[in-house]
């Protein structure tokens, strides 16, 4: 190879480089400790939720009664207060105790949470506030919003229908519930996850629970069609 | 405004998603503050934000202005959706069932599509049935595959396009909402990209599936940006007056 035709692959390779890296720098990188990109999933089973002092949740009396009914329709094998038996959603926060990965992607503006389960995306949104409650429509997933304490993802989110459970085992709230997360990383592969409830007409004081999630690299998210008539899949719960 | 859009969607079965095209105004119609700049970004790769279709049919004609190039067999089968159409009792396709819609069918409804894209994947977020598209970019796709819904779905850029490929596709999903079915033999390539200086995006789709059609053709949709739009929530499994009953729609 000529000297000039040396020079003008290495000019040609630098510029390649050069608009890669110019490309490369319309995708949001976050910052390292607030970057949590990528495929995890939940440590430990939390079908049945408690504080974080490992204590039942405050109930009030009325609330206390309904959890305790759908504690005995659990163990009849007649769930039926369970939104997921008919492929509704599990709402939120139940969809965070779910036993199946969760994606997260970042945008400067957005975090969004794909569960695997029910193929369910949950957008929060960092260039919002939340409005009145009173003002909103209740929905199953409710809406989320955020912003960074440091390394911390602050998440906000109301705005709930009363038609499902916080956990599996049927712990009660209402439409006035509102979910307060602290979102952080411990260590690499660890997510953290410190959920605040309050919900006056259900719990006499908010609590909070703590779940953890790994990192689960190289996995990919499958998919997951409650709706599919294959009785296998609806009998295992599994695709 | 946008907290009321979530709900107004939150129920869901085909009369209302028929209702609400029929009720909608230009899709390229901004009609809420903006949450994005007016157009989007100006680097052509840069595709994330809002989309909106326009001009949505639900009946996919080729680049050519018609029905595409049918087999025997695909014309059968289109000819016996849309008897059974006129003569009141449809054929129930994936939606009806709440299942996903699959590709390309997911790109052709009325209803908004957020793209995400992160270093090594792009995510189509779609309101409609909380469909979501995972794109795996510059890799190749898996050496054995399990038919889903979507399939499996590679992306690499050539110049300022995106050309998707999908494979893997189960063939219990419609091409269109009217009768164009397709086999698990399905491929489809897609080829997306900005046109209209960032206020529009184009999917050229490559549809081929030798059971189904003589040869490869096209489709092409486009879409509008929308920087005024949130993704609602939209849950078909919540109120489905259409539940199929015995392969058929039936409206209650």
């Amino acid at each position: 190879m000529t000297r000039a035709r040396w020079v003008a692959r290495a000019l040609f390779g630098g510029l390649m480089l050069a608009a890669g890296i110019l490309r490369a720098q319309a995708i949001y990188t976050p910052p390292p400790g607030q970057n949590f990109e990528g495929v995890w999933l939940i440590q430990g089973d939390h079908s049945t939720v408690r504080t974080v002092d490992g204590k039942l949740p405050p109930l009030n009396g009325a609330a206390a009664r309904r959890y305790a009914a759908a504690l005995q329709a659990r163990r009849a094998g007649k769930p039926d207060f369970d939104t997921i038996r008919t492929c509704r959603p599990h709402g939120f926060p139940r969809i965070l105790f779910a036993a199946y990965p969760i994606e997260i992607l970042q945008e400067r503006t957005q975090v969004t949470f794909i569960h695997e389960v029910h193929h369910m995306p949950r957008l929060v949104y960092l260039d919002m506030t939340l409005p009145d409650l009173g003002d909103m429509d209740p929905n199953w997933m409710g809406l989320s919003v955020g912003h960074w304490e440091g390394d911390t993802l602050v998440v906000e989110s109301q705005g709930f229908n009363d038609l499902t459970t916080l956990d599996s085992a049927g712990l009660p709230h209402s439409q006035d519930l509102r979910v307060g997360e602290r979102i952080r990383k411990t260590d690499a592969d660890t997510l953290e996850d410190v959920i605040t409830i309050t919900d006056p007409k259900t719990f006499t004081a908010p609590w909070s629970t703590r779940v953890t999630y790994r990192r689960q690299p190289g996995l990919r998210l499958k998919e997951y069609v409650c709706t599919d008539s294959n009785p296998e899949a609806q009998a295992s719960g599994h695709r | 405004m946008n907290v009321r859009r979530r709900v107004g969607t939150g129920i869901a079965c085909v009369a209302v998603l028929l209702g609400a095209a029929a009720a909608a105004g230009p899709s390229d119609e901004i009609d809420g503050p903006l949450i994005r700049p007016p157009t989007s970004s100006s680097d052509p790769r840069d595709l994330s934000g809002v989309w909106f279709i326009r001009l949505y049919n639900p009946q996919i004609n080729s680049t050519l202005g018609r029905l595409p190039p049918f087999t025997a067999r695909g014309k059968a089968e289109w000819d016996a959706r849309v008897k059974a159409e006129k003569d009141g009792s449809p054929i129930a396709d994936a939606s009806s069932y709440c299942w996903p819609h699959g590709v390309p069918r997911v790109m052709n409804s009325p209803y908004p599509i957020q793209i995400i894209q992160t270093a090594g994947e792009t995510v189509f977020v779609h309101e409609v049935a909380h469909n979501v598209r995972h794109i795996y970019m510059d890799q190749p796709h898996p050496q054995t595959l399990t038919a889903t819904f979507m399939g499996d779905s590679v992306g690499h850029w050539e110049g300022d396009t995106l050309v998707i490929d999908t494979i893997g596709l189960n063939d219990r999903t419609w091409i269109d909402e009217i009768g164009v079915i397709h086999g698990k033999q399905l491929h489809v390539i897609e080829r997306i990209r900005k046109i209209e200086d960032g206020h529009a995006l184009e999917d050229l789709i490559r549809i081929e599936d030798p059971e189904f059609f003589t040869e490869p053709w096209y489709a092409r949709i486009t879409y509008a940006w929308r920087p005024d739009l949130r993704i609602a929530e939209y849950v078909c499994e919540e109120n489905n007056r259409n539940m199929p009953v015995s392969g058929h729609t039936v409206a209650r």
